[in-house]
């Protein structure tokens, strides 16, 4: 991921993969007022089996390709170009990013199924509090805390239902995944220094057959799609599902790049350009969006209009702000003895001890540690990029001896982090690119360098013989963008998602998320988009759609 | 002498390359296979584009003169390791260097040989993962609990000198 290296045309082409459809399932007509989806992921993939299963039809419009589990590769850049989103973006601001991946703010998926394609499957859940960061947080300067205008109690039936669809290690009857090398050396130091809430999940891959999909196989590749199929995705669970109803129409390699609304200011179609370049227009009578927490806003930004001059659904001036990526740092430590970490699944350990409300640690918030494991070609791009000489070779030497961790943490929403629209740089289409800029606040920092520390002492209490820190890389979560507020003038969107200046535009993925908290963002997303299933479907059932 | 307006670097500025990638990213254990391909990509991909072309030939040319002018030994290719370590961080930033490390991080280690000679497995689906290949074969440290914590004491998810003044009902 050199950022020399980051070009579009050097992807290994959705075009030549077999089985390229225009669409597949249903043949929903373009003047037809359906419930349109713009992306396939967590959100967007979940949003569309939920409200198929209940008979209402549904177009959902996936920028990316297809690809089928065979198509995943057991190459960790070839699968980069295979699903990663390469399109022309920025990042910019003091954050190391912008330095390191100019071209590259976030390392998401391109694809149907979205970033739970190449997600890690780690599940807990929000806590009570962190729905509730100005009231337990309170007025942090530079920070623009707000409290959800949802509870963790009413989400609770929600997150039940999200964790049986995922099939969650450890909750509902599943079992837990056996314990792999990088987990043994976790899990044995997490114990060395007295931490208990460890486990090898919950986490959303099958320890055991479920839901139609087998067990796990341990081939390490979870983060470059699962071959498989025992991890869950909406590509292998609600988009086949959907599409079995005959209410789905799935178009994918269809990059929606404008809301529409009508004179009464409720949204009305989505226009999207196809694999060619031609522009069409899909009837709409709800519109979901659903395209990850940079081009969500960049959507609603790319649709103002005479009635919303600073972007869809904007008068609050929140979208595009207080863009969340979580903390995030890593830590790598040596041995003496062989660790293989890359054998297993990737992220099948958890520790939440530090998942907590505790300022006299002198921060805000809380983070999890979780085993991670790289291959040598992505440790080589995101160990300290730019990196070179003995120093560096030293990590790379140590591989085989090498047990890994990611400290994920929630970063605090700031109005100023914020996607906005690169007038100065144009995507494929001539549309202008996203910016993503961003600036650690200060609570961000302190919470980081406890986690390090916590890593080191962690690895040290088993032996570790040397430790190496690595800075946050381009963002796997993506918040905040669209985010919840209980009165229009501070959030976009209502408690179930709605925007509140614009009736039947609904946000539906982690950019409605008012706040990160410690978690891993997808379990919540999927429960966030059950809900909001749910109350579509009753809405439209009552004509009030 | 390599010729910009030719886009082929010649033999010397080649070796050079390899040397240079050698000193940068020094692994004892590599055998020259590993560099050679790299600097192979490295060429291959200056081709693409006029800059990248013009930077690599001067900067890789003008290596010995420099290395001539810091220890009055005659080539960077017979510089010892320290000295030739010692001759690019004078150079850190030189666009030239930078563009072959941008090219080698991603290639060096991309390497199927360079994977077996640190001790990774690489692509294992069609081999049945690691299930039964030694996902969990580590043994100089006890078998640890994999279920969640189910003993007597409870997750505190709020210090209670964490409590806001005004408590909501559901904490």
């Amino acid at each position: 991921m050199g950022t020399e290296n980051v070009d579009p045309n050097q992807r290994s082409d959705a075009d030549s993969l077999r089985s390229q459809q225009d669409h597949y399932g249903a043949s929903i007509d373009h003047d037809e007022e359906v419930v349109v989806i713009v992306g396939s992921g967590a959100g967007g993939g979940t949003l569309a089996y939920e409200l198929t299963a209940k008979g209402v039809p549904c177009v959902v419009l996936e920028a990316g390709p297809y690809l089928m589990p065979e198509d995943y590769e057991n190459d960790e850049w070839a699968s980069f170009k295979q699903m990663a989103w390469l399109d022309a973006r920025t990042a910019s601001g003091p954050y190391r990013v912008a330095r390191d991946f100019p071209n590259l703010p976030a390392w998401v998926v391109k694809a149907v199924g979205g970033s739970t394609t190449h997600w890690s499957g780690a599940t807990p859940r929000f806590r009570a509090h962190e729905f509730k960061t100005r009231t337990y947080y309170g007025d942090i300067e530079g920070a623009n805390t707000l409290d959800w205008p949802i509870t963790l109690e009413e989400l609770a039936p929600y997150y039940d239902r999200a964790e049986k669809a995922i099939g969650s290690t450890h909750r509902h009857g599943r079992p837990p995944l056996p314990a792999n090398n990088n987990y043994k050396v976790f899990a044995n130091g997490a114990e060395k220094v007295g931490y208990e809430f460890y486990a090898t999940g919950p986490y959303g891959t099958n320890a055991e057959p479920y839901d139609g999909r087998p067990a796990s196989i341990q081939d390490g590749f979870n983060f470059q799609g699962d071959k498989s199929t025992a991890k869950w995705s909406t590509a292998v669970r609600e988009i086949p599902r959907a599409i079995k109803t005959g209410k789905c129409d799935l178009r994918p390699n269809s990059q929606a790049v404008q809301v529409t609304h009508d004179a009464s200011g409720r949204a009305n179609a989505v226009l999207y350009v196809d694999k060619d370049g031609n522009l069409h227009r899909q009837a709409a009578r709800v519109v979901c969006v659903a395209g990850n927490s940079i081009e969500s806003p960049r959507l609603l930004l790319m649709s103002a209009s005479a009635l919303h001059p600073d972007g869809l659904a904007n008068s609050s001036g929140q979208v595009g702000r207080n863009y969340m990526r979580h903390l995030t740092g890593s830590v790598y430590a040596r041995f003496e003895e062989p660790v293989h970490m890359y054998r297993g699944e990737t992220m099948a350990g958890i520790i939440a001890d530090e998942a907590r409300q505790d300022t006299s640690r002198g921060f805000v918030g809380g983070y999890y540690m979780e085993t991670l494991s790289l291959g040598p070609a992505f440790l080589a791009a995101f160990a300290d990029p730019g990196e070179w000489g003995p120093g560096f070779t030293e990590v790379m030497d140590a591989y085989q001896n090498t047990a890994g961790m990611w400290i994920v943490g929630e970063d605090l929403p700031q109005e100023t982090n914020r996607v906005t629209l690169n007038a100065s740089v144009k995507d494929q289409w001539g549309l202008p690119a996203a910016d993503v800029w961003y600036q650690d606040h200060p609570n961000d920092v302190a919470m980081r360098t406890h986690g390090y520390s916590r890593a080191d002492l962690l690895y040290e209490a088993v032996g570790a013989v040397g430790v190496h820190h690595t800075p946050p890389y381009p963002a796997t979560h993506n918040l905040g963008t669209c985010r919840l507020g209980a009165r229009p003038e501070d959030g976009v969107a209502d408690t179930w998602g709605q925007a509140h200046d614009v009736p039947g535009l609904f946000i539906s993925d982690g950019s409605q998320m008012t706040s990160g908290a410690a978690a891993n963002p997808t379990l919540t997303i999927v429960a966030l988009a059950i809900r909001q299933a749910e109350y579509i479907a009753d809405q439209l059932a009552k004509g009030a759609g | 002498m390599s010729d910009p307006t030719t886009s082929s670097i010649d033999t010397d500025g080649r070796r050079n390359l390899v040397r240079l990638l050698r000193a940068a990213y020094p692994h004892p254990r590599f055998p020259d296979g590993p560099y050679e391909r790299t600097a192979d990509a490295i060429l291959n991909q200056a081709g693409d584009s006029l800059w990248h072309r013009l930077v690599l030939t001067e900067g890789l040319a003008t290596l010995d003169a420099r290395a001539a002018s810091g220890s009055g030994q005659g080539r960077f290719a017979d510089l010892d390791d320290e000295a030739a370590l010692d001759l690019l961080r004078g150079i850190e930033d030189a666009e030239f260097f930078v563009f072959i490390r941008s090219v080698a991080v991603v290639t060096l280690y991309d390497d199927a040989e360079v994977h077996q000679l640190l001790g990774y497995g690489g692509p294992s689906f069609e081999q049945g993962g690691y299930l039964h290949r030694g996902f969990d074969d580590l043994d100089w440290l006890p078998n640890p609990r994999i279920e969640e914590y189910d003993g007597p004491d409870q997750l505190v998810e709020v210090a209670p000198d964490d409590e806001p003044a005004t408590a909501p009902t559901q904490a």
